[in-house]
Order: structure tokens, then C-alpha cells, then sequence
């Protein structure tokens, strides 16, 4: 499939991945419900980091765009270095889903290249509750048209 | 008639003159109008008018549901748990309808096909794993379902809960007992230990103590080895089974660390009964964490060979035990019970680990 047009890392990225990720609704249901204020954080080698607001709300997923941190207000956080997101969205557009090596499970398990931090425990532990609706979305980055169920 | 059949009725109903007292003299809510939210009618959307009222305290012990008209002479159904904050928690109705909602099948939904053929060594570990994990699973359906019956149901969110993993539970038991049988293994060695913690959580003497030890503690690890499942799993079959594990244990250890805190909210002189009950479980799991049908399969799955896991499975297991108890120690914290520099593990679990050790709380 084609990859998403607009250049990663940008807030039109985002838009058109949860776009593709929204426009198969049966597979989010089947997902189940979600309820998470999810910040995508990507820290380039030089100048400041961006960070991208994703809320799951039941079923629905919507981009926020880049956010500032303190007023978006996000109960976890994932952030890593731009080469580690753009090698994960690679994986992801030559497989049509996440390798096994460039699952978000296992780009956080160590901290390394990815680390998750929340305010408290619970935000922390929604990134686990939700983590297969999660790589359904970015999943939907190489199948636009059939999300994976992640079932 | 011991039951007090009402003869008299029977007649009188069966010439059709009908006692309608249910329908002329109610006060039900008429009108009441749930309306129904993005995702359906919630248990949110109905928790309205005097239904959507949970007592502190029960006022009877009946299963009738609230806010419903109720015959003042039904018996007494026994109920020990008739405060709120006993099973309560403010995330009770979301975690119910998102357990419902995110149901998985074992039978369906892992593409047990797949299975590659696996190094003997390996084959073997993947399944004690499996093995203790089916084991230590229904602990978790068995503890719910002996205090169910006790809930009041006036709290018959916390049951619907409890019903919820019960399923999910039985789905885990379900799906680690296939792992072990599907690919030439088979079922690997219990030990004593682990039958030691199980048997703690299910004969505590009150739903608190068992709550603390299974829905935060127990749970709480097991959570923390599923996501560890990722690079345990020799395949990605076994990474699909750990992942949704994963998905349904983060919602158990949610509503446990969320009751907790419910309960401590309420009434925070009980907390040292808390620690007293975390005190015990934690030398049990001490003792687990010293087991070798625990400890020696999970390095040889992360290292990927008996030879490789001196090395590579200790370092592994290293990073794995800082993450189970650090976890553990911003979910105890999280609920209103600091744990912190008073845990009851020894120095060598707890070493490296942020605010383990005792002087953390200097
Ligand atoms: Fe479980
Ligand atoms: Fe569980």
C-alpha cells in the first residue's frame, strides 16, 4: 500500500494515519473500547522535541496535531529519537504491520530506543491495557484499507 | 405452606381478577430515560435517578436491584460485604464495559499453525512457563468467585467486575495449557512455592487482604512478565498470547489498585492493615523469585539458549525484576500506600531499584 503522502514527522502524518486507522470502524470495535490521552513524543537530533496528541475515545481515535505538553495533558507519554519513530514507520510500510522488532511493546520494553512515562501509575499502565488498539493505529500506516485487529 | 403460597390468589387470578398492587402502587422511576452514549447504552448511561444511587452501606442484604420497589419481608440473604468501599472503585463501570468489549478467544484468535518447530531446550522453557502460568491464572477466577456470593448486590458493579475476570482468567488458564500441548512440549513442573502464594490469596480472611495480594501484588507481576512476554516469546505466536494477556491483566491490576485507593480514601487507618498483608505476600514472592522452574525458564527464553543464559537471561532477569518492582511500587503508591524503603524483599531483589531500598525514605 501506499505509504502516507505527507512527511513523517508532521501533524498531516497524524491526521492521515488515524484517518486510515478510523475508516475500518468494525475493526476498532472489534478492538474494544478505549479511553487513553496518548502523546507521541519525537525528539530530533537537533532543536526542540514534537510532540503529537492521539486521544481514544470508545471507539473513536482522534488527532490533536502537535500539541504542547502541559495543555494537552496526556496520561502517557511515548517518546524516543526521530531515527527510532521513522525506522518503526519503515518496518511498518515494508510489511504492511509492525515486524516483531518494531512493535511498541517491544520499542519501550527496556526504555531503549522508546520510553513511556506517565504521571502516575495508571495513565502508565493504559499504555498496556490498550497496546493492541495502539499498533492497530500505527499499523494502519501500511494498510490503509484492512486495519489489523491485532487479534 | 412453609413458602406461604397464597391460595386465595391462585383462585382469584385464575377468574381473572388480578391484585395489580406491582402497577397502581410502584414507585418506580416511570419515565426514567437512559440515554444511550458513543458507544452504546453504558452501565454509566443507566447509573441515573435512584438506581444510579450506590450506598455507603447496604440496607438490606436482598439481590434486589436498586432503586427497585422491594417486599418488606425478603429474607435476609446473608451478605458479608455490605460497604461500598470494600469492593469499590471509581473506575468500576468503565473497566466492566471496556472488559466486555475486549474480549479475546484462544481458540480463535492466536494462529496456533504458526507454531514453529523450537530448539528442545527452548520448547521446554516456553512450556514451564506456560505450565506455571496456567497454574497461578485461575487463582485469579477462583479468589473472585469465592467472595462473589458475599458481595451485596446492591455493589453488583464490583460483581459484574469480578465475573469479567473470572472469563478473562479462565481464557489465561486456557490459553497457556494450549501453549504447553501444541508444539511437542507438554506440561512442565509445578513447585511449592508457587502453590504457597496461591493458597495465601485464596484462603485470606477478608477480601482486602486477598485483593491486596492478587489484584496488586500478584497480578501486578504477572502484568510486568507479559509485557516481558516480548522478548521472551521464541515466536510470534507466543508474542500474540502474552500481548493479550497483557491487555486483560492491566485492567485487573487497574481495578486493584484503583479499589485500594477507594478503600484507603475512606479510610486511611486501615493502611497498616494493608502493609501487614503485603508484608507476608512479599516473602512468598521473594521465595518465587528464587525458584528455578520461575527464574531458569524466563532467562532461557530471553537469552535464547541454556548456554547464552548465564550471561545474557541474568541481565535480562535483572532488567525484568527492577521493572516488576518498580512498577509495583508506583501502583502501591498510586493507591495511597507507600511502600517505599518497606518492602519486604531482600537487598539483592531490591538493589538499583528507584526508592526500593530502606534509605529512600530517609
Ligand atoms: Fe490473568
Ligand atoms: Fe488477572
Amino acid at each position: 500500500m501506499a505509504p502516507i503522502a505527507s512527511p513523517f514527522h508532521s501533524a498531516r502524518w497524524f491526521a492521515e494515519l488515524v484517518a486510515r486507522a478510523s475508516a475500518d470502524q468494525s475493526a476498532m470495535e472489534r478492538l474494544g473500547i478505549a479511553e487513553i490521552r496518548l502523546g507521541l513524543e519525537i525528539v530530533d537530533a537537533n532543536g526542540p522535541p514534537h510532540m503529537y496528541g492521539i486521544v481514544l475515545d470508545g471507539y473513536d481515535i482522534e488527532s490533536l496535531g502537535e500539541v504542547m505538553e502541559k495543555e494537552f495533558a496526556p496520561e502517557v507519554v511515548v517518546s524516543g529519537p526521530a531515527d527510532a519513530w521513522q525506522e518503526m514507520i519503515s518496518s511498518i510500510e515494508a510489511n504492511g504491520s509492525a515486524d516483531a522488532a518494531h512493535t511498541l511493546n517491544s520499542l519501550t520494553i527496556t526504555g531503549l530506543p522508546f520510553s513511556v512515562r506517565a504521571g502516575d501509575a495508571m495513565g502508565h499502565d493504559k499504555f498496556f491495557r490498550y497496546m493492541g488498539t495502539l499498533q492497530a493505529i500505527f499499523d494502519a500506516a501500511g494498510t490503509p484499507a484492512t486495519v489489523s485487529t491485532g487479534r | 405452606m412453609a413458602l406461604g403460597l397464597d391460595l386465595d390468589y391462585l383462585e382469584r387470578s385464575a377468574r381473572g381478577e388480578f391484585d395489580l398492587g406491582w402497577l397502581r402502587n410502584g414507585h418506580s422511576e416511570w419515565g426514567v430515560h437512559a440515554k444511550p452514549s458513543k458507544t452504546g447504552l453504558t452501565m454509566r448511561d443507566i447509573a441515573i435517578g435512584s438506581y444510579g444511587e450506590v450506598p455507603d452501606h447496604a440496607p438490606r442484604r436482598t439481590m434486589a436491584p436498586r432503586g427497585s420497589d422491594v417486599d418488606p419481608d425478603v429474607p435476609d440473604l446473608g451478605y458479608t460485604i455490605n460497604d461500598k468501599a470494600e469492593v469499590w472503585s471509581d473506575n468500576l463501570l468503565d473497566l466492566y464495559e471496556e472488559a466486555v468489549s475486549r474480549q479475546w478467544s484462544a481458540t480463535r484468535d492466536i494462529p496456533w499453525g504458526d507454531l514453529p518447530e523450537l530448539d528442545p531446550d527452548i520448547e521446554h522453557a516456553m512450556c514451564q512457563l506456560a505450565t506455571v502460568l496456567s497454574e497461578v491464572e485461575m487463582v485469579a477466577a477462583d479468589f473472585p468467585a469465592k467472595w462473589l456470593w458475599r458481595i451485596n448486590h446492591d455493589f453488583v458493579e464490583a460483581k459484574m467486575f469480578l465475573c469479567t475476570q473470572v472469563m478473562d482468567e479462565a481464557r489465561h488458564t486456557e490459553v497457556f495449557r494450549k501453549r504447553a500441548l501444541a508444539n511437542g512440549g507438554g506440561l512442565g513442573r509445578s513447585s511449592a512455592v508457587v502453590e504457597r502464594f496461591l493458597q495465601l490469596i485464596l484462603d485470606a480472611e477478608s477480601y482486602d487482604e486477598g485483593s491486596a495480594l492478587m489484584h496488586l501484588l500478584g497480578e501486578g507481576i504477572v502484568l510486568s512478565l507479559f509485557r516481558a512476554g516480548e522478548f521472551l516469546s521464541p515466536s510470534p505466536v507466543e508474542k500474540k498470547i502474552f500481548r493479550l494477556c497483557m491487555q486483560d491483566e492491566a485492567r485487573h491490576v487497574a481495578y486493584g489498585t484503583m479499589h485500594l485507593r477507594y478503600r484507603l480514601d475512606r479510610d486511611p487507618s486501615i493502611a497498616e492493615d494493608f502493609h501487614a498483608y503485603l508484608d507476608k505476600g512479599e516473602e512468598i514472592i521473594a521465595m518465587i523469585f528464587a525458584t528455578p522452574e520461575i527464574v531458569e525458564p524466563t532467562a532461557i527464553l530471553a537469552a535464547g539458549g541454556v548456554e547464552q543464559a548465564s550471561e545474557l537471561g541474568t541481565a535480562a532477569g535483572e532488567v525484568m525484576r527492577h521493572q516488576i518492582i518498580g512498577e509495583y511500587l508506583k501502583r502501591c503508591q498510586h493507591a495511597g500506600l507507600d511502600r517505599r524503603g518497606r518492602l519486604h524483599l531482600p537487598e539483592v531483589l531490591i538493589q538499583g531499584v528507584p526508592g526500593a531500598m530502606p534509605e529512600a525514605m530517609a
